[in-house]
């Protein structure tokens, strides 16, 4: 890819960017979100097309109008958010990407080897009958590879693929990586995880505000080099662990929660929190996270147990009442879950305090000069409070509960994912603010899929999976693999 | 579109606030006198002069106008039933068959009370509040605690509606001193409303309507309730974990929408015809949903919206009396209209740059 | 007669009554699976009710009104699919309009007809056949129109499992997003949906008209068509169930015919709420099932969630 530009209105998401990569290649596409690397790979596999620059497949120039021409130049996409259909089985999804599909395919019964042919040798125990929906999320990512490989992909594109791994499964797709370029494939991965670089890639593409700042071999490339590469040396100031509680009492108790329906739940779950402390809860997202976090914090409904805060019970259902003015809660995925996407930013800043106002609220209606404030303190952008919250981009919808729920006095704050899609500054940014109502005494209770953060970060560690509690420890002085094997369901 | 016309709009739009409005408006007409000359030409009649005739029969005279005017109440407040629940994310169809549940039951008590000079009114239209109400709030409790589809339920439901009103209409409340078209007895003047136009069909339940209209848009525009509506609609569990309820609003707005609707059935049945007849909703129940949506359920936009279909409608009565066309014209006049106030603003949203 | 006789007399009126909702019951299913959904159908079996009988009832030939009916209800469903697809507007609008257009539109050309009978199909003579005591009333139900209606039912369901087609069609409906990075056009794709919608409902309203009651009356199928949406839904968007589902209604429809025949003296017009309130009623039980077990494809969700 030579001198590739391409430009949303003002931005420019990519500006002159250069990429090569060699046959049996792995290079790793690092960058902060919003460096340009999806944009990047968008382009490659025909999403987009570029303002100028050109792209050369073997020397040989193409355009891509389409995924189609795309596919049909045998690059192959694994997509950060899949693209495998849950409701269909696993062999239509592999039917749907396979070129040259009979009009009445095959379904089974030794027919369709060459369909599956990939599929047995990456994930040899799975039921090609099986829906993709009860599938864990690891296989699905291997459901994806095979698919892209049916495609006799030369060129592989992994966006951000550990992400939704537990270590174990990491290690697996590293392995697989490192075959796929022994076989003489092309590999680009595209991730912010040192471990993905120092095991698998051969070569280092640091992407940084829409440009290409660096191309070089990953032998011998260091952690904090490489944080500093994809950061520029800008000012961060690291977040430092809030001291330990001091009071035993508890100000927050959960008891017995169980809650959830048939695609999220959590059982049985015991938690005590002393004011000022943090408690960090590791796991892979899918087990529960989402239904443990809305329950203690009161906006989802229990089955059975209690969430006694100060000693009464808050939760909603079964005979608690929630009381939103006192506990902060950053929801996963805050724009489906965090606002109302409609509704101005001044709205959805105030919401808390709307159930309080007059009946005709005539002057007391949430305005734009009590937002822009909090706008500016937690930087969302754009700095407009009359703009609609569906017209944020994800990153600044993130800040922008944040700023609602971080705000304010608060006994409890429950903090579900609270810096996904953030920059390292802004993510310094509310650590900072999160830990300083652990200081003022608030019991904040920390989901979080990132390992390191939480060990630096946090007091105490519980792992959830499968919507149980299986352990709890002490941050300091953990022991990883403990955790990572309670992460991938082993008993305590 | 052409990038300098597309900056051409952009800053006409933020100059002026009417601009979107007033370019959606004409645009959407411009479609529909088109295809409606398309088709009046289609059936070999010269289109000019039956838009002529259009425009004179329902608006050129005062006999026009008030015509129109009376088919407008009925519009109007189907339309408002159908604005409210829109306004929590309810889509309901059900105006009809809350227009005879109305109508139902306020000819109950009619025939119930109607000897009494002083309470029959009040109690007839009281009736038909309750009447309409309980029609829209089967399927909004259907789809507050079971997540039932409303939109089918209250489609559903209109036909059941319509066939109860047959079912007394021919059966236990048919008036059999009537030897012909069957309806019941007549309704005593006392509890017709006073008529606004000497010698018309005009009654003031048009003023009615309007200030309902007018009530409506103040309310959910400058009360913390309306605001409730707003944040529930855009995020059902946010608003919900914010304190509002989502199963009472659903009731609220189904009860209100329902009587509503309910109302304008018993005005048509006692004000205009006299009497509980078969078929009188005809389709205002359709009609009024999409006024309802062409004006972005916005409570005041529906007023000039529900005046121009009832012009269409009485335009058909023209139509029919002078040119021998017959009455389905303007059913298909109106979806023709519809359609292409659909198209245009599709395109209209498409082609503006955020 | 026998009870077995009774039953399966029951069953089979039941199934002539389905018929017609049994097509379009087939034809909206294959457009809700693709993500789209179409109100306006109970236009389209008016459209295809009004076309197919004038064009019978004209040439004297009743398969050509089952074929003007096809294409009546498809040139109507073009304009759902033009409104929703090419101009963006919303579904749940759109349908509506298209609904108020055909039965506008059927009541209007459908003027010269009303009042009028036709001979609709010839019954083969079965011969001997048509005396057994279980084949016979078969033979004697079955009609070109059951029999389309049935092999319909087949070919759909095997359409939307067993082909390519079909299995791009269901990928479109749970998410167009990852259809159309598999090199699917999601656009192409509806388009053909809604006009096999139309199509099959248009033949549902033509079967009504030319074969089953053979006459026009205005807004003669009193809400099938919505009904049908409703049936969507319960038969969980899977074809197979269609039958059954309409099967349903249909025996409810001609029990209370029945009823009313028998001299019962409950009025027939709350009689005829009967396959309304049924439908309701399994409608709202569906709706309890599909929520809690799924079913729904996934797009579609997303539609009934927005009302924008």
């Amino acid at each position: 890819m030579k001198g590739i530009t391409k430009r949303f209105g003002e931005l420019a998401a990519n500006d002159q960017v250069d990429l090569d990569v060699g046959e049996g290649e792995v290079v790793a596409l690092l960058g902060e979100n919003g460096a340009g690397k999806s944009t990047l790979m968008k382009i490659l596999y025909g999403f987009q097309s570029p303002d100028s620059g050109t792209i050369e497949i073997e020397g040989k120039p193409v355009r891509f109008s389409s995924p189609r021409d795309a596919m049909a130049a045998s690059i192959g996409m694994v997509f950060q958010q899949f693209s495998l259909i849950p409701a269909l089985t696993v062999r239509e999804n592999l039917q749907l990407a396979y070129p040259d599909l009979p009009m009445v395919p095959a379904r089974g019964g030794g027919r369709d080897e060459r369909l599956l042919s990939h599929l047995e040798r990456l994930a040899p125990d799975l039921d090609p009958s099986a829906l993709v929906a009860d599938i864990p999320v690891g296989q699905m990512q291997l459901v994806e590879l095979a698919k892209v490989l049916n495609l006799e992909a030369l060129l592989v594109i992994l966006d951000e693929p550990t992400s939704v791994l537990t270590p174990i499964e990491t290690k697996g797709l590293h392995e697989r990586v490192r075959q796929l370029a022994r076989e003489g494939r092309s590999v680009i991965l595209i991730t912010h995880k040192f471990e993905d670089v120092s095991s698998c890639a051969d070569r280092v593409a640091v992407m940084r505000h829409g440009k290409m700042v660096e191309n070089r071999t990953a032998a011998g490339l260091g952690a904090r080099e490489l944080s500093s590469l994809m950061v520029g040396g800008a000012k961060v100031v690291p977040a430092v662990r809030v001291p330990p509680p001091t009071r035993e009492v508890p100000l927050l108790e959960v008891r017995g929660l169980t809650a959830g329906d048939v695609f999220s739940s959590v059982s049985g779950i015991d938690l005590m929190l002393a004011p000022g402390e943090i408690l960090g809860i590791a796991g892979v997202s899918g087990n529960g996270q989402d239904v443990l976090g809305a329950c203690v914090a009161g906006m989802r409904e229990v089955a059975s147990g209690e969430v006694l805060l100060e000693g009464v019970a808050v939760q909603r259902g079964n005979g608690g009442v929630p009381d939103p003015t006192v506990v902060g809660f950053i929801p996963e995925r805050p724009s489906v879950n965090g606002v109302a996407p409609d509704l101005d930013l001044s709205v959805n800043l105030a919401l808390k305090g709307i159930p309080r106002l007059p009946f005709w609220m005539a002057g007391r209606k949430p305005s734009a000069a009590e937002s822009l404030p909090l706008l500016e303190a937690y930087d969302v952008r754009p700095r407009d409070p009359s703009r609609r919250a569906r017209d944020l981009s994800g990153g600044n919808l993130q800040k922008l509960v944040a700023a609602r729920e971080l705000s304010g006095a608060r006994k409890l704050v429950v903090a579900c994912y609270p810096t996904m899609g953030l920059d390292l500054s802004a993510t310094q940014a509310v650590y900072a603010r999160l830990f300083a109502h652990a200081q003022a005494g608030a019991a904040v209770l920390w989901i979080s899929e990132e390992l390191d953060d939480l060990l630096r970060f946090a007091h105490r560690i519980s792992v959830l999976s499968h919507g149980k509690i299986l352990g709890t420890v002490a941050a300091e002085g953990a022991d990883r693999n403990l955790l990572g094997r309670w992460m991938m369901g082993a008993a305590a | 579109m052409i990038p300098s016309l597309a900056l051409r709009r952009k800053t006409l739009a933020a100059r002026f606030p009417w601009f979107e409005g007033s370019l959606s408006a004409l645009s959407a007409s411009l479609v529909f006198f088109l295809a409606s000359l398309i088709f009046f030409a289609l059936l070999g009649r010269s289109p000019f002069l039956l838009f002529g005739e259009l425009l004179s029969g329902s608006l050129g005279s005062t006999y026009g106008i008030t015509e129109t005017l009376v088919k407008t109440i009925p519009i109007l407040l189907c339309a408002l039933a159908t604005a409210l629940p829109a306004r929590l994310g309810l889509l309901t169809v059900g105006a009809s068959g809350q227009f005879y549940m109305g109508a139902w039951c306020g000819t109950a008590a009619v025939l119930l009370f109607g000897s009494s000079h002083w309470a029959a009114m009040p109690l007839m239209l009281l009736a038909a509040f309750a009447g309409g109400a309980f029609w829209g709030l089967v399927p909004g409790f259907l789809r507050a605690k079971l997540e039932v589809n409303e939109t089918l339920v209250t489609l559903l439901l209109n036909y059941v509606a319509s066939l109860l009103v047959d079912w007394v209409v021919y059966g236990s409340w048919r008036d059999t001193s009537n030897l012909g078209w069957p309806a019941t007895i007549s309704f005593p003047e006392w509890v017709k409303l006073p008529f606004l136009v000497h010698g018309s069909h005009l009654h003031s339940g048009l003023i009615l309507a309007l200030a309902i209209a007018v009530a409506l848009h103040v309310v959910l525009s400058r009360s913390r309730w309306g605001l409730s509506l707003r944040i529930l609609k855009s995020n059902r569990k946010l608003g919900e974990g914010v304190g509002f309820s989502w199963t009472g609003n659903v009731a609220l707005v189904m009860g209100i929408g329902g009587a509503i609707a309910g109302l304008s059935g018993i005005l048509e049945t006692s004000c205009i015809h006299g009497r509980l007849e078969s078929g009188i909703a005809l389709n205002f129940g359709l009609t009024g949903f999409l006024v309802a949506w062409m004006a972005g359920q916005h409570m005041i936009r529906i007023i000039p919206l529900a005046f121009v279909m009832g012009a269409l409608l009485s335009s058909g009565d023209a139509l029919q009396l002078y040119a021998q066309l017959p009455e389905a014209t303007a059913v298909v006049l109106q979806s023709i209209l519809f359609c292409s106030v659909l198209a245009t603003g599709g395109f209209l949203r498409r082609g503006r740059t955020p | 007669m026998t009870i077995l006789e009774l039953l399966l007399g029951i069953l089979l009126s039941g199934l002539r009554s389905a018929t017609p909702l049994l097509q379009v019951l087939l034809g909206e299913t294959i457009t809700e699976r693709a993500g789209v959904v179409n109100l306006g159908v109970e236009g389209q079996m008016l459209s295809g009710a009004c076309a197919g009988f004038a064009v019978a009832a004209a040439s004297g030939n009743p398969w050509a009104g089952l074929l003007a009916g096809v294409l009546a209800g498809m040139l109507l469903s073009s304009v759902h699919a033009f409104l929703v697809l090419v101009a963006g507007a919303n579904m749940f609008a759109s349908g509506v309009a298209v609904w108020l257009l055909g039965g506008g539109l059927s009541a209007f050309f459908g003027i010269p007809y009303v009042g009028r009978r036709i001979d609709g199909f010839a019954s083969p003579d079965f011969g001997g056949a048509a005396k057994l005591p279980l084949l016979g009333p078969i033979l004697r139900v079955a009609t070109p129109s059951v029999l389309i209606a049935l092999s319909t039912w087949v070919l759909c369901s095997l359409f939307l499992y067993r082909t390519r087609a079909g299995l791009r069609l269901r990928a479109v409906g749970e998410s167009a997003e990852s259809a159309s990075t598999l090199g699917i056009s999601p656009t192409k794709v509806r388009w053909a949906a809604i006009l096999a919608g139309g199509a099959l409902s248009g033949l549902g309203g033509a079967s009504l008209s030319v074969d089953l009651v053979r006459n026009w009356v205005e807004w003669m199928t009193a809400g099938r068509g919505l009904v049908a949406v409703g049936l969507v839904i319960v038969a969980r968007w899977n074809p197979w169930y269609a039958l059954p589902a309409a099967l349903l209604f249909g025996v409810v429809e001609s029990l209370t015919l029945r009823l009313q025949a028998l001299g019962v003296t409950i009025s027939p017009y709350l009689l005829s709420t009967l396959p309304y309130l049924v439908c309701l009623g399994v409608l709202v039980w569906g709706s309890a099932r599909a929520r809690s077990k799924g079913g729904m494809p996934r797009d579609l969700a997303q539609v009934f969630s927005k009302t924008e």
